[in-house]
């Protein structure tokens, strides 16, 4: 198949670069281009890196079918404090819900800990009186004329944005859509977001969370779109521009502009909707997404190419690796575990006397000792610099000059004297201990979803991810492991193969014992029935698919699990579901109980054909010898010492190419290491395939 | 055993302890993900570790109850000297629940599950679980025997061989009110376990490790090396602390908890000798449970982010007199020990605030717990039973104000209003802040909060109160003055004068006051700024700014009056 218009343009606005991947989806090849972000405007930077590629495209946004955009605009404003002057309506008795949060601590034992400021305080958390009972009925009528003068008050006092929460509005939003005609009627100007849209689910700390968090970023973000469609539309582009939002969906500018919570965490995305399409494309069933980057690894289990949904995510946290420290935002997030351990990860003995790595990172600058940028504290890539995984001239494809002497002073002085160890076992035990916490994070993030990576393959990403996935893969007791090519900079690609999908939901409580196939038919219609203009307005007259899913419990149960309904699906057809659900991850089910429903929940997703990507590569011949660039001393693991490994040039492995560990392969943007063992087949996609095999049965 | 310990490099050893706590973790993930008992999902009422074959505890899930996890230890001594290491066969399942032996009440069930690679025993997967009933007069508020409290389990297998005691099964299933969820709780224990187990075996065959007692040995002297090198740290000395509290002995004698901390070298000895005479309320604390709290006081204060294992007790020695409420004679009743125990917390740090001030936390408006339970019928006929959670305010900290409605040193959720209203016909007229109720302080005590719940149905509901602080609010320290104390009024009633039942008729409302946090150093060395910035959001009135603070404002609050202030706090100085 051949597209008139062969080029999609992904483009990942993030803290302090704005990413680039421009694909061409009739040969299958991409490039990446990388600028500064430009904070001020940061619609600036999209411009530039749009004249950027044209040097090397020239005229590429005439025949290019949609730009794909995701941006940390939504989260740094939070995390900085930086949105609207926004203001809370709530019901009369109820404005401190968002202080007081769960009531619950993240810690048993610190004392000292502190718990994120409210977005919006005390002054600005204003009350109407108004009542509904829990299933909508109204109690006590809303005072219109005193929420006049609240909207008036609130306007004086130069608020932008207000977030109306009431309570039982996901049973019935009348007063809340009443008080938003008060401020479109009185204060045109004024923002203001809904509970009962977005996100019309019980528990008030929650869904007040998480609309004030839409209403806190939405006049920031509606002037970026708009800055945004114009400096394309100015460059000759107005056809299909997409924002890409947690859940792993791609949606019209609209969508985003009025409900921008839902793109808080859309740059982890990438690397999961990558790998989840690697996953299809190679046929697996289970994938371990491995991305290890600078700060950050992280990690994300995909089972038959559909990625985790999570809707219990947090944000801003004050320990930003401990749950229950953050802000909740209860919008649908593919569920990606993080984990403090990167390339820049720092490491330092702590109070225990024990060699501690993370979550602290020396970041891009100073970064770690050997960019000689006056870093002084040993880093993970220090230790794989000095094991031999990198190669200090070929550091990000020799565009690096890498300081070997300070590196082994500095591991020295911090980790190797204090521990009595020599330079080399210093730099393995930072090497071992980052994959040991990588590895016990996703342990645990697999036991939660019930998940088993007995027959996983990991699919390892990002700078570092090649670098650690031997060791990481075998820790996890996973046999498999795939480096694609561009590994260094493939979560980029995510955004291309991310189709047009959005999720709806509502708060529906109903006992299964007192509903039939037709009532659940007919509230899932509604949802569709709302779904489908927001699909429309992204993919105007494509076939749209629904995938029904419910939020069940047993009664009196406090968190519900997620469950795919088919439709037209009985009481009996969801119980079962329900039932193999739970035992599916809990282990064991209860037949005795009652079952009840909490929320309905739909997915509309246009049906599309999945776009493509392959890297150039050398095809056939199949022999690695002429991709091999010499052989270098580097760590083995199993044997504790320094061992050749034969050194490959990725970009020159052909498809077919066979070889086996110790061996190392190096591209541009990423270095596999295999240990002994391991047998390397290079796959007719260009993909590096490892089984891992077991060192032990090597002999030295 | 008499074979030395292996000795491994500083990183394997490190690595190795690692993924024993991550197996640990593990198993506490199955067990909340499995359990029924809410309070165990959403409370975090559990403990979960792993054990070597000796009977020594090499790694525990983090978040494991204080108390329950310390008892876990007693617990494994007594199983072993019940059942030796030889007498214990793959298949056996060892279950106890006596408050004596264990964590201080009878539905905190621990299960025990040896496990074994071929013949050899090679550790233990171990859970303790707060379960939902237990039989006798459910959490009866004056109970004066532990009889009254459900019933007992010795240390019994509840499997022998892989056969089901029946008998045990069968007692347990007659004595309980929800049988098929106790069970189905114990199910899931026992799954924890051996999904703990099959890693066990796991992580020896995959490790250099041959023995998980190896591993224990040095975990126990690292963790133990630096909580000694903590302690050390502390200037010798002892410090005496007394405590009254405001529930009362059969002569309406307030109970009173006496302290002596001495810090000795790298040890500290802490001695309750003074304390009341045991009670005939179940309140009473067993020793086990005494030393749990005394050992988590010292190490929030000293050590907070080290293991909480073996080693962080050794070198703290308690002792208390027996036959009080701190070390009760069986049959004392015990169901509410936390009442009783979370005091321990305030006079350790009262005695440490003397040594490490900025360590420390005033006392909190959080403890007891307010726990309060509603039973009744919805207009329907529907029976229905629920819970509410909600908390005062925390301490204020050397250097911190203290935490606005968060719960110490328990650890559980509140309930969510919108929750409470679709599981119950009761509605929530407010829950708010409430200005002034922070004990004022350099720091400021934590916040606390109002609710007020009503009932819907024409049906009385049955309202079981508790609660506390009712007569004696959470002091300052250092100088900081008091929060505001707590109240329970039914209508327009006065306050209850203790934790009770009543009846709710429709329509009659109940209001909760919860208490607040004490301060931290005196009001007037209060930055002004933060007085100011604390009217405007409404946590403290203009009136308390200037009273206890000695802080004037403008007359439209919105500053500062600098000299106003200066005289204010001159005059105080004076």
């Amino acid at each position: 198949m051949t597209f008139d218009l062969p080029f999609r343009l992904g483009c990942d606005i993030g803290g302090t670069f704005t990413d680039f991947v421009l694909l061409n989806q009739n040969t299958g090849r991409f490039e990446v281009h990388k600028t500064l972000t430009t904070p001020h405007d940061p619609s600036e930077a999209v411009e530039n890196g749009v004249i950027a590629l044209q040097q090397t495209h020239n005229g590429f946004l005439a025949e290019t079918e949609n730009v794909i955009h995701g941006t940390t605009l939504v989260i740094n404003a939070v995390i900085e404090r930086k949105g609207a002057a926004t203001a809370i309506i709530a019901t009369k008795g109820f404005r401190d819900s968002l202080e007081m949060r769960r009531e619950i601590r993240y810690d048993i034992y610190d004392i000292g800990a502190v718990y994120p400021t409210p977005l919006v305080d005390r002054p600005f958390r204003r009350e109407v009186s108004e009542r509904l009972y829990s299933d909508g009925r109204i109690r006590q009528e809303l005072d219109t004329d005193a929420a006049r003068q609240v909207f008036d008050e609130l306007a004086a006092q130069g608020v932008e944005s207000v977030a109306i929460c009431l309570l039982h509005a996901y049973a019935n939003p009348e007063h809340e859509r009443a008080l938003e005609a008060i401020a479109t009627e009185t204060h045109p100007e004024m923002a203001v977001s809904l509970s009962s849209d977005v996100m019309p689910e019980i528990k008030e700390f929650e869904r007040t969370s998480t609309t004030t968090v839409n209403a806190y970023v939405k006049p920031l973000m509606a002037r970026y779109v708009k800055r945004l469609e114009e400096r394309l539309a100015a460059r000759g582009f107005d056809r299909g521009l997409f924002m890409m939002l947690s859940g792993g969906g791609i949606i019209a500018p609209e969508t985003a502009r009025q409900f921008p919570v839902r793109m808080i965490e859309s740059g982890p995305v990438g690397g999961a909707l990558a790998a989840a399409q690697l996953g299809r494309q190679a046929g697996l069933r289970d994938v371990v997404m491995f991305d290890m980057g600078g700060t950050t690894a992280k990690s994300c289990l995909i089972r038959d190419g559909v990625m985790p949904i999570s809707t219990e995510y947090e944000v801003d946290r004050v320990h930003r690796f401990k749950k229950g420290s953050g802000t909740p935002v209860g919008v649908p997030t593919v569920d990606i575990i993080e984990i403090g351990a990167g390339g820049g990860s720092i490491a330092s003995i702590n109070e225990m006397g024990l060699l501690q790595v993370g979550p602290l990172s020396a970041g891009a600058d100073p970064g770690p000792i050997c960019y000689g940028l006056s870093g002084t504290k040993p880093t993970v890539t220090d230790a794989d610099l000095l094991l031999g995984y990198l190669d200090p001239s070929y550091f990000l494809g020799g565009k690096m000059d890498l300081d070997l002497g300070e590196t082994e002073a500095g591991i020295a002085r911090e980790i190797g004297e204090p521990l009595g160890f020599s330079v080399l076992q210093a730099a393995w035990g930072i090497h071992e201990v980052v994959n040991e916490n990588m590895a016990a994070a996703i342990r645990m993030y697999v036991t939660e979803m019930g998940g088993d990576l007995n027959n996983a393959t990991v699919v390892a990403i990002g700078g570092a991810g090649p670098v650690h996935a031997d060791s990481f893969a075998r820790k996890l007791g996973v046999k498999r492991l795939i480096m694609p090519r561009g590994a260094g900079v493939y979560s980029a690609l995510g955004f291309l193969v991310a189709p047009v999908s959005y999720e709806i939901s509502r708060t529906r409580i109903l006992s299964l014992n007192d509903t039939d196939a037709a009532r659940l038919g007919d509230l899932f219609k509604e949802l569709e029935d709302a779904a489908t203009p927001v699909i429309e307005a992204a993919a105007p007259g494509a076939s749209i698919g629904f995938n029904r899913i419910a939020d069940i419990c047993y009664l009196g149960q406090g968190s519900a699990v997620r469950v795919a309904i088919p439709d037209n699906a009985d009481p009996e057809v969801i119980a079962a579901r329900f039932l193999d659900e739970y035992r599916s991850r809990y282990g064991a089910s209860y037949d005795d109980l009652d079952i009840q429903i909490v929320t309905l929940r739909i997915t509309a997703t246009v049906q599309q054909e999945q776009t493509a990507i392959a890297l150039p590569f050398t095809e056939g011949g199949g022999d690695a010898a002429a991709a091999l660039k010499g052989e270098r001393m580097a760590f083995a693991p199993d044997l504790r010492e320094m061992v050749p490994h034969k050194v490959y040039a990725m970009d020159k492995l052909p498809a077919g190419a066979r070889l086996t560990g110790p061996a190392i392969v190096e591209e541009e943007s990423s270095t596999l290491v295999v240990a002994r063992g391991g047998r390397v087949e290079v796959d007719a996609r260009g993909w590096i395939v490892v089984e891992l095999g077991d060192a032990q049965k090597e002999g030295p | 055993m008499n074979t030395a310990s292996k000795q491994f490099d500083p990183i394997t050893f490190q690595v190795l302890w690692s993924r024993a706590i991550s197996i640990a973790d593990e198993m506490a993930t199955t067990l909340v993900k499995t359990a029924f008992s809410t309070v165990v999902r959403d409370n975090h009422d559990y403990a979960v570790a792993v054990y070597d074959a000796e009977g020594d505890m090499v790694a525990q899930a983090n978040q494991s109850t204080p108390g329950q996890l310390f008892c876990m230890q007693r617990v494994m001594r007594d199983i072993l000297e019940q059942y030796p290491t030889k007498s214990l066969s793959p298949g056996d399942v060892i279950i106890a629940n006596d408050p004596w032996l264990g964590s201080g009440h009878t539905p905190d069930i621990f299960i025990a599950t040896p496990t074994f690679r071929g013949e050899e025993l090679i550790g233990f997967g171990v859970t303790c679980a707060h379960h939902t009933d237990i039989g006798g007069r459910m959490a009866a508020p004056d109970a004066r025997e532990v009889y009254e409290e459900g019933i007992i389990i010795p240390i019994s297998k509840l499997y022998d061989k892989g056969e089901p005691n029946d008998l045990l099964f069968r007692l347990i299933e007659r004595n309980v009110r929800v049988p098929e969820r106790i069970l189905g709780d114990l199910r899931a224990q026992m799954a924890a376990n051996h999904f703990g187990g099959e890693r066990l075996i796991e992580f020896l065959e995959e490790t250099e490790l041959d023995r998980l007692s190896d591993l224990t040995g040095p975990v126990v002297a690292q963790t133990e090396k630096s909580m000694r090198e903590a302690i050390a740290k502390l200037p010798d000395g002892a410090y005496e602390s007394s405590l009254e509290l405001e529930r009362e002995d059969a002569d309406g004698n307030r109970l009173v908890i006496k302290l002596r901390l001495e810090v000795r070298g790298d040890e500290i000895f802490v001695d309750y000798d003074g304390t009341s005479p045991q009670v005939d309320l179940p309140i009473n604390s067993v020793l086990n449970m005494t030393i749990a709290y005394t050992v988590f006081s010292i190490k929030c204060a000293l050590h907070p982010h080290i293991p909480n294992n073996k080693g962080t007790s050794l070198p703290i020695h308690v002792s208390a007199p027996e036959g009080s409420i701190l070390h009760p004679e069986f049959p004392a009743a015990c169901m509410f020990r936390s009442s009783l125990i979370f005091n321990v917390v305030q006079i350790i740090f009262d005695a440490l605030s003397n040594v490490v001030p900025e360590k420390v936390m005033a006392p909190s408006g959080t403890f007891p717990l307010w726990i309060e339970r509603f039973g009744g019928k919805c207009d329907d006929g529907t029976p229905y039973v629920c819970g509410f959670n909600g908390q005062g305010g925390q301490g204020a900290r050397y250097d911190k104000d203290g935490v606005t409605t968060t719960v110490f040193p328990a650890n559980v959720s509140s309930t969510s209003v919108e929750l409470l209203e679709v599981e119950a016909p009761l509605l929530c007229d407010r829950k708010e802040l409430i200005t002034d109720s922070g004990g004022p302080g350099r720091q400021r005590g934590g916040i606390a909060q109002e609710v007020v719940l009503r009932n819907l149905a024409k049906k009385p509901a049955v309202a079981s109160l508790s609660g506390g602080r009712f007569h004696i609010a959470a002091p300052g320290m250092h100088g900081g003055g008091t929060g505001k104390h707590g109240a329970i009024q039914v209508g327009d009633d006065d306050p209850i004068p203790q934790p009770k039942q009543v009846l709710m008729p429709q329509e009659t409302t109940i209001t909760f006051t919860y208490p607040g946090g004490g301060g931290y150093g005196s009001p007037f060395e209060r930055n002004p700024a933060h007085v100011l910035e604390d009217v405007r959001l409404g946590f403290v009135s203009p009136e308390r700014a200037r009273e206890a603070y000695g802080v004037a404002l403008t007359d439209d609050n919105g500053s500062v009056d600098k000299d106003a202030t200066a005289r204010l706090r001159n005059q105080a100085a004076e």
